[in-house]
């Protein structure tokens, strides 16, 4: 018998409501006080093709999908077909009956169990083809051994808002496919999910936890058109902007989108875009007004797998050269990539800081794989969470202004900064180059002094907030380097080399620009062997560590088939590496 | 009071070419800020880039210089952080009818509170010389020898059509009707269009002051009234033998910032963004 440790799988036609069944799925594994960790997986259209969700959970902490399916929730044959191979020994596939009719699987496996249960005619009776989903989570919970109750209690969180009746016919149907299961009495399943106590979490995957970050840190303005896999982001803010007091703008393009939120930025309020690669392609030009005009903001870049269209519904880590540096010229930005949604909504709220400090725009990463994934994370902590806004002026420092220079020299780079409706401060905030006063200069000297003053800008932040952040055993000499995404697959991967007594040393790299590049090099320097995984083809971490330190990390371990890394591929690279040690 | 001395912004040489009407655009919208009784540090005026681009360093209040084409994405972002500020765009019509024409078309629509005036010359001129979207058919320029073969963009069609409350038309060298249109689109509550006609001294040999002097007369001089969509509409395409100026339409229509209950309380730049409660946001993933 397996308690509370499995993974559990949906498939279907897009459209079909895997992703309903698969969150339902993971909230009920969150209200059994369990963790888990979830990946969709879709292709590009609205109707038909193959959708799949899976979930992981466990009484423990987890950060990535491992291990065979236990549990298939198949809406067609495809999915039947697809996913027998991904099933552990004596899985259960649960099959919509009236679908998929018996002749047309076979499953050459004799110890998977298949469990052919009525979904759409429970749906039907229940109400409507809607209601599946609710039908096919009681033939779940019936399976795993869970009492009802638990989704019934869900069901009616879920659909409270809806109404008396909508919740009455969730409720049949789950019911249905609830009782199906228990009267069937099939052999008992060996995996069961015993509800425990526990502290309070979040189940939410890492765009919505930059929402809440920047919700947090004051946002007040989203310009954003849509985009796979950033859409969800405005979606989120649309859905909350009355309440939180924020102006949430579908604009016509992604060039108006930069240009609104660079606006605002002028105008002293904190503002945010999201897109995905193709997007940010366009606000290049803009982001750069950002760098020289000097103005915050904030842009989240929700990697996809490019180059172009590329694989629109697919992951990537190859934006990160991009980022650093998209547009013409040189000025400094931020450039963060949170590894989780926890890191997500912490470095969200610590980027929209940084970005007003520097007086500069700030870039997030995330990727398809974590922006989309779900996980359960410990409830976030608010605790020395504090809004900073630099050198900002107040009206009443306005008020007694002499002769103000909004670019003023100093020895930190940092000027004071104004905004429209003050007096005193009169300027124009420029595209061009400019003297201290704003005023375009073309003169050489200035030149020089306004590039200089700008490059100096990102000493000014605290370098405690940029610092990578390191795992694992920290005497061993087996050093692996990853960023933003990719770190979920390597604490899990330890975890099950912890099993066979090996214990390496983790670097998770959370800032691009600024850049700790003496941490890195020290870290680096300390081990005797070193690998670094990232997802793109041209190692392209590798290369700036090799630039900011002067090391070459020997070993790389690149992904770039539009798939996160898998905990067992990562292992497998780590084992042969380290026997690759020993021969010599 | 207000007077045109605290719009001055001495200090700074303009650098448009002698006779360029880009000078009376500049007094004019001057005129037009004093007669509106506006205070300087209340008014932000953002540009693209082109001669008009320059604007917002000739003038003493807060300026926006941002990039070819965004002067109308720019001021809709700065109107929206903060809508009590008095926010006026200036392009050309490269700029704005040009590379710019997706963010003139959709303020239209929105109809933000702001006022665009477009240095309508025909031509592009900090680039030497090459066909505009408004040039008419035929006109010769460096980058049409043979002369252009597409018609000419018609900005206050296309304002009606996409929704702009507030349409009208001015010449260059009739600064005191000018400035009259300007401040009734700064004053308008909604998206105004002030296009202007703005001879280029240097690189269009055709549509010259001259040109424009035989051939302008004014709407208000003949009794209409720009409250009639239509009616403004066809008076748009008249052009070839005369063209009109003054305003082509009027409307009273509710603002992009008015539907918006967010703003309601006040502006977005004074809500304050210390230790903002997010709990609510929280419980909703427990």
């Amino acid at each position: 018998m397996r308690i509370n440790n499995m993974t559990f799988k949906a498939g279907g036609e897009a459209g079909a409501g895997i992703a309903t069944i698969g969150s339902m799925f993971c909230k009920l594994a969150q209200r059994s006080g369990l963790w888990a960790f979830a990946e969709n997986d879709y292709p590009s259209l609205i109707r038909g093709g193959h959708n799949t969700f899976t979930a992981r959970v466990s009484d423990e902490k987890i950060w990535a999908l491992h291990g065979k399916i236990d549990l298939l929730v198949a809406l067609n044959a495809r999915a039947v077909m697809e996913h027998a191979d991904e099933m552990s020994q004596r899985g259960v596939i649960i099959y919509d009956a009236n679908k998929v009719k018996k002749e047309d699987i076979s499953v050459k496996r004799a110890d998977v169990r298949l469990f052919d249960v009525p979904l759409s005619q429970f749906a039907r009776e229940a109400g409507g083809e809607i209601f599946l989903n609710q039908a096919a989570m009681g033939a779940v919970v019936a399976v795993l051994g869970m009492q009802i109750e638990r989704l019934y209690d869900l069901i009616e969180k879920t659909f409270a808002t809806k109404g008396d009746e909508v919740v009455e016919k969730n409720r049949v149907a789950a019911k249905m496919g609830y009782e199906h299961v228990k009267a069937a009495k099939k052999q008992e399943f060996e995996i069961k999910i015993e509800p425990k106590r526990a502290g309070k979490t979040l189940l939410l995957n890492s765009n919505d936890a930059v929402c809440i970050g920047a919700v947090k840190a004051g946002l007040r303005l989203v310009a954003e058109y849509p985009m796979s896999p950033s859409s969800s982001v405005l979606h989120w803010m649309a859905e909350h902007a009355v309440r939180q007091e924020i102006v949430v703008k579908h604009t016509e393009d992604e060039i108006a989108a930069i240009n609104y939120i660079l606006g605002a930025g002028f105008a002293g309020v904190r503002a945010m875009t999201a897109t995905s690669g193709g997007g940010f392609s366009l606000m290049c030009e803009a982001l750069g007004n950002g760098g020289i005009a000097e103005i915050p903001c904030v842009i989240l870049n929700v990697q996809r797998a490019g180059p172009s269209t590329g694989l629109p519904t697919y992951t990537e880590q190859a934006d990160l050269r991009f980022a650093l540096h998209a547009s013409q010229g040189e000025f400094p930005r931020i450039v963060c990539m949170p590894g989780d949604a926890q890191e997500a909504f912490a470095e969200t709220f610590n980027v929209f800081n940084m970005a007003e400090l520097a007086q500069t725009p700030a870039i997030i990463l995330l990727d398809k794989y974590i922006g989309e994934s779900m996980q359960i994370v410990e409830r976030f902590k608010e605790t020395g969470m504090k809004v900073k806004r630099g050198k900002l002026q107040t009206d009443e420092q306005m008020e007694n202004a002499d002769k103000f220079l909004r670019h003023q020299i100093t020895k930190n780079g940092i000027s004071p900064r104004c905004i429209p409706g003050q007096k005193n401060g009169i300027y124009v905030c420029s595209s061009y180059e400019h003297d201290e006063t704003g005023y375009t200069s073309e003169d050489a000297q200035n030149r020089i002094a306004q590039i200089d003053k700008r490059a100096k800008k990102l000493n000014a932040i605290n370098p405690n907030t940029y610092q990578p952040a390191f795992f694992g055993n920290s005497k061993s000499t087996f050093l692996l380097v990853s960023w933003g995404s990719t770190k979920g697959v390597v604490l899990e991967a330890m975890k099950e080399l912890q099993k066979e007594n090996i214990n390496i040393r983790f670097m998770h790299i959370k800032y691009a620009s600024p850049f700790a590049a003496d941490t890195i090099k020290q870290a680096l320097q300390a081990a005797s062997k070193t690998l670094i995984c990232e997802g793109n083809s041209e190692g392209q971490m590798r290369g700036l560590i090799r630039e900011k330190t002067g090391v070459l990390i020997e070993n790389a371990y690149l992904k770039y088939d539009g798939r996160p890394f898998t905990v067992e591929g990562m292992v497998e690279k780590i084992k042969s590496l380290m026997q690759k040690g020993e021969e010599k | 009071m207000v007077s045109v001395k605290d719009y001055a912004q001495d200090s700074h040489t303009i650098t448009w070419c002698p006779g360029c009407g880009d000078f009376s655009i500049l007094a004019s919208l001057k005129k037009a800020l004093v007669d509106a009784k506006l205070e300087p540090h209340n008014v932000v005026i953002a540009s693209g880039i082109g001669c008009s681009g320059k604007l917002p360093h000739f003038i003493r209040a807060y300026g926006f210089e941002s990039l070819h084409g965004r002067a109308v994405a720019a001021a809709s972002g700065i109107k929206l952080a903060n809508h009590e500020l008095n926010v006026i765009a200036v392009g050309g019509d490269g700029d704005g009818y040009g590379i710019g024409t997706n963010h003139f078309v959709h303020a239209c629509r929105r109809n933000y509170d702001m006022a665009y005036v477009v240095h309508n010359n025909q031509i592009y001129g900090l680039t030497t010389g090459q066909t505009s979207p408004t040039s008419e058919q035929g006109f010769k320029t460096k980058s049409t020898p043979e002369g252009v073969l597409e018609v000419p963009v018609n900005p206050i069609a296309l304002a009606i059509t996409m929704g702009a409350t507030y349409v009208a038309r001015g010449f260059s060298g009739d600064l005191v009707h000018l400035a009259k249109l300007i401040q009734g689109g700064i004053e308008h509550k909604g998206f105004a269009l002030i296009d202007v006609m703005q001879p280029c001294v240097v690189w269009n040999r055709v549509n010259t002051f001259e040109y424009f002097r035989k051939k302008t007369y004014k709407l208000e001089d003949e009794g209409y009234e720009p409250f009639d969509k239509l009616k403004a509409y066809e008076r748009a395409w008249e052009w070839k033998e005369r063209i009109p100026l003054g305003v082509f339409y009027k409307a009273d229509a509710p603002t992009y910032e008015n539907g918006l209950p967010q703003l309601q309380s006040g502006p977005l730049v004074k809500k304050p963004i210390e230790n903002i409660d997010i709990e609510n946001l929280l419980s909703k993933y427990e």
